[in-house]
């Protein structure tokens, strides 16, 4: 009796634990994450949602939901939305609205994680640069854009053009290729971002790349910036004359219908093999050409990161998971490929992995995206080049000071000189606000 | 006075240059989304299509949400013209017949409302809106829309309330019909292409806003068409056709309202009202 009964206790004892553990596990209710990102298009919001929902097959204590905005609102909406107390967990991010988040107390630093992730994966130095700053990393890198040279190989062999390397290079090709009804080049000179970007991989060919002091003051108005200006105006007086209202689409549109010779861009290969039925052998794309008194190519590029916007632990914990399982070469490859031939890696394991090389368009224009990848590692982005961050970056960035520079000389008749002044007392009265 | 042939020429040509400078834009649209996409992207646009597909509206119908940003549309826009025309015939009879103090002023003020750009509410309209759990929802569009809507929709209301004669309500009031029954029963029906305008302004005014359904709409199940649109497109890389599909089926039901509703612009305010 004594020995049923002691049986008894510790049968029911374990049933006990038991129980308690079965309790404490799968009935346990799951941390529910809520991404915003930008990627609205229908195939990326599709791509993102396999990926969920395969990251939350495989994890069921954790539950990624997407929620995707826009470029054009979030700038407004996410600030209200943490105001409201009902802003996301996870939020995708460009370096500039980092600085507008940070401000109002939205962001956590991700130190530790972006360490684990470098030891793990090997960020490439010019994605992580952006976020790091005030001594802390205040994103993930996710993807990185470079902007390059495009250009088709058969356009340039029949006008009996090199690839362009160097800026007198490129003006004489530029001016070889304006011929019967063709531009040879398509530059934006809009008062718009896409513009601020073109204007400012010509910059960083020039060696002027930094608009801040260390001090915080402006240093836009020097001499190898006032010739990056004088460039591009000559440049630009050999695009189209609605480039004064051109924004991404208009330039793709442009070099996809064999209008434009040249053009700047991200990425020309989605419209160029859906839209223009282009052969993939003739897409060539180059390292934006330097100055002749420069040695090496540089460009702008934007690397996107996610922001982690909870102060919930047990939130912070279960996104940490989340960040670390997307960056895995199995799962990453698929995630920059929902955008094939426009999202780059910012991971050294990521840009090899086979999930995104095994991409059907990767693989197509396999040589072009190498030069894209090459290309974005000497990228910068204007405002977080000197390792110092200043707030006046987003209101610069947002009013597009740098493309309103170049229309005081394309629409104006300024000369660069009196243009990039103009800039540099614009930039300046900005940061002193 | 019969016109000489200059002039018939001169008012011809006039209205012709006119009806090209409002139908070409549609007319580019529309033939575009029928066009293959190497068409589309041409520096010189065909006017008249030379390829055929309807592989736009397809990818826009199954490879993206537009239905149900459509169909959001539809419920917003449709909410918000009841609504609009349920609260702006009271008000304006009100400001037309009723005798009350600072009815004038009161009149005025109400156009207040549009001295404010939307953008300057927006966020104060987020976090009461957040307040009262409405973000995310339909309900806050329909209420914002009304918001902006209902003040010119008074306006244009009272303004057709006051084209009819008066004899008309003093017959009914000898009848001894109430305020309620000579509003529904008497002035309603002389003012149907008033309603209709209303109720016109209402819709498009819902159908095409962007800032508030932006901001105040979280889930992609909830967008309406002008925000669901803008994220279709894209940014760095624009699907023309996807693009020119969308904005043709956009305008088709504002073109069936336009059909069931437009007749009444043309038919008389008052015909027969008075014998």
């Amino acid at each position: 009796m004594g020995d049923y009964m002691m049986k008894l206790t510790k049968f029911l004892t374990l049933a006990g634990f038991a129980a308690t553990l079965m309790t404490g596990t799968a009935y346990a209710a799951p941390v529910d994450l809520t991404l915003w990102h930008m990627e609205q298009p229908p195939h990326r919001v599709q791509r993102m949602k396999e990926l969920l929902d395969e990251f939350n097959a495989a994890h069921p204590d954790i539950q990624v939901k997407q929620e995707p905005q826009s470029w054009g609102e979030v700038y407004a909406k996410a600030p209200a939305a943490f105001a409201a107390g009902n802003g996301p967990d996870l939020l995708f991010t460009i370096p500039d609205f980092t600085t507008v988040l940070k401000g109002i107390d939205a962001v956590v630093p991700v130190d530790d994680l972006v360490k684990d992730l470098d030891a793990k994966h090997g960020f490439i130095p010019a994605t992580l640069a952006p976020y790091q700053y005030d001594d802390h990393v205040w994103a993930v890198p996710a993807y990185n854009m470079a902007i390059s040279l495009w250009y088709r190989n058969s356009v340039l062999k029949a006008a009996g053009v090199e690839v362009p390397k160097t800026w007198s290079e490129w003006q004489a090709a530029a001016e070889k290729l304006s011929t019967d009804g063709k531009y040879g080049i398509g530059l934006p000179a809009n008062k718009q971002l896409y513009t601020d970007q073109t204007v400012y991989s010509v910059m960083v060919n020039s060696g002027a790349a930094d608009i801040y002091k260390d001090d915080g003051s402006i240093d836009f108005d020097k001499p190898a910036t006032v010739n990056a200006y004088d460039f591009y105006s000559k440049l630009a007086k050999l695009s189209p004359a609605d480039n004064g209202s051109w924004t991404w689409g208009e330039a793709e549109a442009c070099f996809a219908s064999n209008t434009c010779g040249m053009i700047l861009q991200f990425g020309v290969i989605n419209t160029y093999d859906t839209q223009a039925e282009g052969d993939a052998a003739d897409l060539g794309v180059a390292p934006v050409p330097h100055a002749d008194d420069q040695s090496e190519s540089a460009t702008i590029s934007y690397s996107n990161a996610i922001m982690l916007t909870t102060k919930d632990e047990a939130k912070q914990a279960a996104a940490k998971v989340f960040l670390a399982w997307l960056l895995e070469p199995a799962n990453y490859g698929r995630f920059l490929t929902m955008e094939p031939g426009l999202f780059l890696p910012v991971t050294d394991d990521g840009a090899k992995a086979d999930s995104f090389w095994n991409d059907k368009t990767v693989t197509k224009y396999k040589s072009q995206v190498e030069t894209m990848v090459a290309n974005s590692h000497a990228g910068k982005l204007f405002g977080f080049t000197t390792g110092k961050v200043f707030p006046s970056i987003g209101a610069i960035s947002a009013q597009n000071v740098i493309a309103e520079t170049l229309q005081h000389i394309v629409v104006d008749g300024q000369t660069a000189a009196d243009a990039v002044k103009g800039g540099q007392a614009r930039m300046s009265e900005i940061a002193k606000k | 006075m019969k016109r000489s042939f200059g002039q018939s020429l001169s008012l011809y040509g006039g209205l012709l240059l006119i009806a090209l400078l409002i139908v070409l834009p549609f007319w580019w649209v529309i033939s575009g989304s029928i066009k293959l996409p190497r068409e589309i992207i041409q520096r010189v646009p065909t006017m008249i299509p030379e390829s055929f597909t309807l592989q736009h509206f397809e990818k826009l119908l199954q490879a993206s949400d537009f239905p149900v940003y459509l169909i959001n549309s539809i419920i917003v826009a449709s909410f918000s013209m009841a609504f609009t025309v349920l609260l702006a015939l009271p008000a304006a009879y009100a400001f037309f017949r009723m005798e009350f103090p600072g009815r004038n002023a009161l009149y005025r003020t109400i156009l207040l409302a549009y001295a404010f750009p939307g953008v300057v509410v927006l966020i104060p309209l987020y976090g009461l809106f957040a307040k009262v759990g409405l973000i995310d929802s339909p309900v806050a569009l329909v209420i914002v829309n009304v918001a902006f809507a209902l003040p010119f929709s008074i306006w244009m209301m009272r303004s057709f309330l006051a084209t009819i004669p008066r004899e008309i309500e003093e017959a009914a009031v000898v009848d001894g019909a109430p305020t309620t029954t000579i509003l529904v029963r008497i002035l309603m029906p002389l003012i149907a292409p008033g309603i209709a305008s209303v109720a016109i302004f209402a819709f498009i005014s819902s159908w095409t806003e962007y800032l508030f359904a932006s901001v105040l709409i979280v889930s992609d199940a909830r967008r309406t068409i002008p925000v669901g649109f803008a994220g279709i497109i894209g940014q760095y890389q624009i699907d023309w056709g996807l693009l020119l599909a969308g904005a043709t089926a956009a305008i088709i039901p504002v073109v069936i309202l336009f059909a069931l509703v437009g007749r009444w612009f043309v038919s008389g305010l008052t015909d027969g009202a008075v014998k």
